[in-house]
Parts: structure tokens; C-alpha cells; sequence
């Protein structure tokens, strides 16, 4: 097995040209398995962190929920300024109302997320984050930056994102920061036991249906796949299934030939 | 290492960063140094775990714990967000100062620019005094054949206090735009200057034609000077952002901007406040003819030297934020 040797630029030596990630497979010859693109985002040590990058649709209904916030807080603003007019010196109700707009304009979407860690109101309901280009918490000059060209953004933005593998949209490139999806910590099924030849695409198949068997609508449809499971369990490793009763339900049956514990 | 063994060896190490970010949740700093120093050495193993589960167990239940475990573990750890913000002291003090004088180059070609476009147009205005006449408008050429500048309607019009607030948005969205224009390869800043440049001396050169420069400087000298100032400066601060975009050098584009758009923003923010205070001086100070005009002078240059002594003041290398 060769040596493997991670970099920003191709370091591999014999590796495949443009391969910039290799692994020694077991016959010693070179395979690519992850390839870091200068669009990547890399953390510390250079290290490449899969981040849930959100992408045109999610921000786009954030967007569309946040300037339905955008008018309310607007109009609020006009129907208080004009509650109050009475108390008012003359001609300010006027002052009030245009300076506040104009700040509300500018701020709404900034201020959030400075003050919220990178969310507005439209990103906290659809869990989403601003990050910095890193994964790290920005500061407040790039959430500033990146909200200032917001006009120009809802003309060419949505294609910016179109085409980005990261969906940054025009702030986000000038601000260097991008928005990941900022999910609950998965809890799902992870396998003790994996029979041989098993790949990613097998072990997260299983994983994915142990964990959602129990609250899957017809037990039998939860049965039929446990079965073929099974069926490829016995194939693959048949000791695996050695001392399993034949009659237990096939969801447990599975569980326990994989040694499935809860994550 | 096959996938079972991989979340044998490494599961209680994940266990143990995510009970530390739990146990730390919201209140970092309050985490001792040992604890800290333990977080920082998990943190770095998770991340290389992550990368090694991203690339080979994608989309397995340890890849999405671990990519869910390395964003929170680099949200709580990592980036200038997580630093206590430098307060108005220190960026009056140092950060606009030195963002303002790397700028000096673009800011000098805008005053260049600018000063053309005063040529340009008070040369139209003075060859043909119907094209500045289209700049102003009816309403203000009617005043200018009566004998009266079309500024008295800042005040008679509306309360001074509207009128304040008009024009400190205007002139604040105006230096915006030209901000965030720059990303167009700097042409919207172009635009700025180049319009701003014409305008005035096309207006310059139509009240020279009614004799009515002198009161047009007069009503200009107390706010004027500084105002066109911050433009230009906004508007060269958006330049640097198209300079990044059109001449990145040799570094990536993207870096390049992220680069210019530091400088940038810290120049327009250190514009902002005058502009709120050259509004009030536009609507208070300079229609009234109550205050002599050597004061609104005075006024005005002791505006413009408050601005460029701020800006342009020596920073001593060892106190740079670089």
C-alpha cells in the first residue's frame, strides 16, 4: 500500500494526473477518492471540510420569507412613527419615518445577522447559517459587506448560485463567506459489523432504513426490505447471520447481524 | 480501516467533543485552559475524522454525524465572529486611517476624474447654456431669470428637519451606490464621479450666466467642499473593488475582492457620520443668510481639514491592524 500524501496542489507522485487526493487501493495502484478544488473549503491544516452548503432553492425561499419581515417590520415602523406623531415636534414625523426606512432598508438583513450568528429571520426557519469561507463564525464586516450589495444580488445572484458549486452569490464572494445548512447533530444507526465488499453506498442504505423503520407507515413494507437486507446479509456474510432465530422480526434480525447501536 | 472499526476506535473521542461543546455551550469563555486546550486537540481530530469519513463512508450515518460535529466544532471555535469587535475608538483611530491612505491611488484618480468633469461641464454650460440649463430643471431656471437660487427651497419648502434627513439619505445612498456599484467592474463609481463632476459645473456654469456664481459658491462653501470630499472617497472605495475584479494580479479573483472589500468598507463607514452632520449644515448653515459668508467658508475648510486630519493621520507601523 502506497503513501498517501494530501495537498492544496497535486502532490501525489505516480498518482493519475490532476489527482490532488489519492489512497493506495489494495491491487497498489492509485485511486482518486476525493479531489480538492480550489472551490473547497478548507479548514484547519488545510484540512477539506464537507460542509451542507445550502443551495439556490432553500436561500431563495430564506430570501423570500425574510422581505415578508422586511414589510412588516416596515410598515410597524410607519403605523408607530405615525401613533406617536402627536408627541412629535412638526415636521419630524416626516424626519422619523424617512430615516427609519432608509436604516430598516440597509440594516434589516445585516443587523440580523450580526447580532444573530449569521441567521435572519428566513434562515432561522429554514435552518440555515452564514459561515465564513473557513466554516467559522464571521465577523461583523463581511455580514455587512455581504448585505450591502443585496440589490445587485437579486439580479445576478440566483445565476451566480446557478453556477457555483458553493452557491455564493455576489456578497458572498466579496465577503468570502457562503450559507451551510445548520441541521440537529444525526442520531441515526451506526453498523458494528459490515460484510466484506460492502461500500459507502450499502452502509448508508441500511444505516438510513434502520433508522427510519420504526416509523415507517406499513410494517410490512418495513419487513419485505429487512428481508432482501437479509437476503444480501446471508450472501455476502453468512456468518453474520449464524446463531439468529429464523422466526425474529427481520428489522431486529437485521439490527443484530450488523450490530447496529444507536449513534 | 473498515467503517465498523473506523466508528469502534474514533466513537468515544466524537462523544467526548460533543459533551465538551455541551458542557461549553454558550459560555467559552468561562472554559478553563485545560478544557479549552483539550477541545482545540479533539476538534483537530474530528476534522481529520470528517475528511476521512466524507471520502470514503459518504453519506453514512458517522460521515453526517461528523460533518454536523465539525461544523459546530468550527462555528464555536473558529473565525473573527468568535473575537470581541475593535469599538469606534480603534477604528476612527487606526482602521479607517490606514484603509483610507492604501487608497490614496484610487482617490487621487477620482479627484482627476472629477475635476475633468467640472471642466467638461462648465465648458457646455458656457458654450451652450441651453444643455446646464437641462440639468437644473424648469422650476430652477424660473428662479434663476427672477433672480434667485432654487436652494431657497430647502427650507421655505419643507421643515429643515425633513429637508436634513432627505439629503443625508440621499447623499448616503448616493455613496452607497457607488460603493456597491464597484463590483461592476468599477463603472458605477465612474459613473459617480464622472455625473457629480458634470453636473456641478454645468450648474456652475448656468448661474455664471444668470450672475449668480458667487451666491451658488456662497451657499456651497460651508457643506460643499467636504460633501463632493466623501463622494469621491466612496466612490474610490468602490473603484478598489472593480481595480480587484478587472486586475486581481496573481492572486485568485475571489481573494482579491475579499482583500479590496475590507479597505472599502471600513473607508465608506468612516464617511457615514459626516455625512449626517454635512446635512445639517446643508439645511442650517448654508441657505441662511443670516451667517456671513467668510464664516460658512471658515465652516467649510475647517470641516474638510477635520476629515482629511482624520483620515489622513500617521499611524506608526508597530500600532497597523495588519
Amino acid at each position: 500500500m502506497g503513501s498517501v500524501q494530501i495537498g492544496l496542489t497535486c502532490l501525489c507522485i505516480d498518482a493519475p494526473a490532476g489527482c490532488t487526493y489519492a489512497w493506495g487501493s489494495r491491487n497498489g495502484e492509485w485511486t482518486e477518492v476525493a479531489e480538492i478544488r480550489r472551490e473547497s473549503i478548507l479548514g484547519l491544516d488545510n484540512i477539506r471540510l464537507d460542509l451542507p452548503v445550502a443551495g439556490l432553492g432553500s436561500r431563495s425561499l430564506a430570501a423570500f420569507l425574510d422581505y415578508i419581515g422586511l414589510g412588516f417590520v416596515a410598515t410597524a415602523w410607519i403605523v408607530g412613527v405615525l401613533v406617536f406623531a402627536q408627541w412629535l415636534a412638526p415636521g419630524w414625523t416626516a424626519v422619523f419615518v424617512v430615516a427609519g426606512l432608509f436604516l430598516i432598508d440597509w440594516g434589516y438583513f445585516a443587523l440580523q445577522e450580526i447580532l444573530g450568528g449569521g441567521r435572519t429571520l428566513g434562515k432561522r426557519l429554514l435552518k440555515l447559517r452564514v459561515v465564513t469561507a473557513e466554516g467559522g463564525t464571521p465577523a461583523a464586516g463581511p455580514l455587512l459587506i455581504r448585505n450591502l450589495v443585496r440589490s445587485l444580488d437579486l439580479f445576478c445572484g440566483p445565476l451566480l448560485m446557478a453556477v457555483d458549486p458553493l452557491s455564493r452569490r455576489l456578497g458572498d464572494r466579496l465577503a468570502g463567506t457562503l450559507v451551510v445548512h445548520d441541521r440537529q447533530r444525526e442520531t441515526a444507526p451506526v453498523l458494528g459489523r459490515v460484510p466484506p465488499g460492502w461500500g459507502a453506498r450499502e452502509l448508508a442504505v441500511v444505516e438510513a432504513f434502520l433508522a427510519r423503520a420504526r416509523t415507517l407507515g406499513d410494517p410490512a413494507v418495513a419487513r419485505e426490505m429487512a428481508e432482501r437486507i437479509l437476503a444480501r446479509i446471508r450472501r455476502d456474510a453468512p456468518e453474520l447471520m449464524a446463531g439468529l432465530d429464523p422466526a425474529a422480526d427481520p428489522v431486529a434480525a437485521v439490527r443484530q447481524a450488523l450490530q447496529a447501536e444507536e449513534g | 480501516m473498515d467503517y465498523a472499526r473506523f466508528v469502534r476506535l474514533r466513537r468515544p473521542l466524537w462523544e467526548a467533543f460533543e459533551a465538551e461543546l455541551a458542557a461549553t455551550r454558550g459560555s467559552l469563555r468561562k472554559a478553563g485552559y485545560g478544557t479549552l486546550e483539550d477541545m482545540a486537540l479533539r476538534y483537530r481530530q474530528v476534522l481529520h475524522d470528517h475528511a476521512l469519513a466524507a471520502a470514503r463512508f459518504p453519506g453514512t450515518a458517522a460521515a453526517r454525524r461528523l460533518q454536523s460535529l465539525a461544523l459546530e466544532g468550527t462555528l464555536r471555535l473558529t473565525g473573527e465572529g468568535r473575537q470581541r469587535p475593535a469599538g469606534l475608538r480603534v477604528f476612527f483611530g487606526r482602521t479607517f486611517p490606514l484603509a483610507f491612505q492604501r487608497q490614496l491611488g484610487l482617490q487621487g484618480i477620482a479627484v482627476a476624474l472629477f475635476l475633468v468633469a467640472v471642466v467638461w461641464g462648465l465648458t457646455v454650460a458656457a458654450l451652450r447654456p441651453a444643455v446646464g440649463l437641462a440639468f437644473l430643471g424648469p422650476e430652477a431656471v424660473r428662479g434663476l431669470e427672477e433672480g434667485r437660487l432654487w436652494t431657497s427651497s430647502l427650507v421655505t419648502t419643507v421643515p429643515p428637519a425633513v429637508s436634513s434627513s432627505q439629503i443625508a439619505t440621499n447623499n448616503i445612498s448616493v455613496a452607497l451606490t457607488a460603493w456597491t456599484g464597484g463590483v461592476l467592474a468599477g463603472l458605477v463609481p465612474l459613473y459617480v464621479v464622472l455625473l457629480n463632476g458634470l453636473m456641478l459645473g454645468a450648474t456652475l456654469g448656468v448661474t455664471m450666466h444668470y450672475s449668480l456664481g458667487a451666491e451658488l459658491l456662497e451657499f456651497i462653501a460651508a457643506h460643499g467642499l467636504l460633501e463632493l470630499t466623501l463622494i469621491l472617497v466612496s466612490a474610490a472605495a468602490g473603484l478598489a473593488l472593480g481595480r480587484a475584479l478587472v486586475a486581481a494580479g496573481d492572486r485568485p479573483r475571489a481573494l482579491a475582492l475579499r482583500e479590496a472589500s475590507r479597505d472599502s468598507l471600513a473607508v465608506l463607514l468612516g464617511c457615514v457620520p459626516w455625512f449626517v452632520v454635512l446635512a445639517l449644515v446643508e439645511v442650517f448653515v448654508s441657505p441662511s443668510p443670516e451667517v456671513p459668508a467668510g464664516v460658512k467658508l471658515t465652516l467649510g475648510l475647517a470641516l474638510e481639514g477635520a476629515f482629511l486630519a482624520l483620515a489622513l493621520r500617521p499611524i506608526s507601523p508597530e500600532a497597523t491592524d495588519d
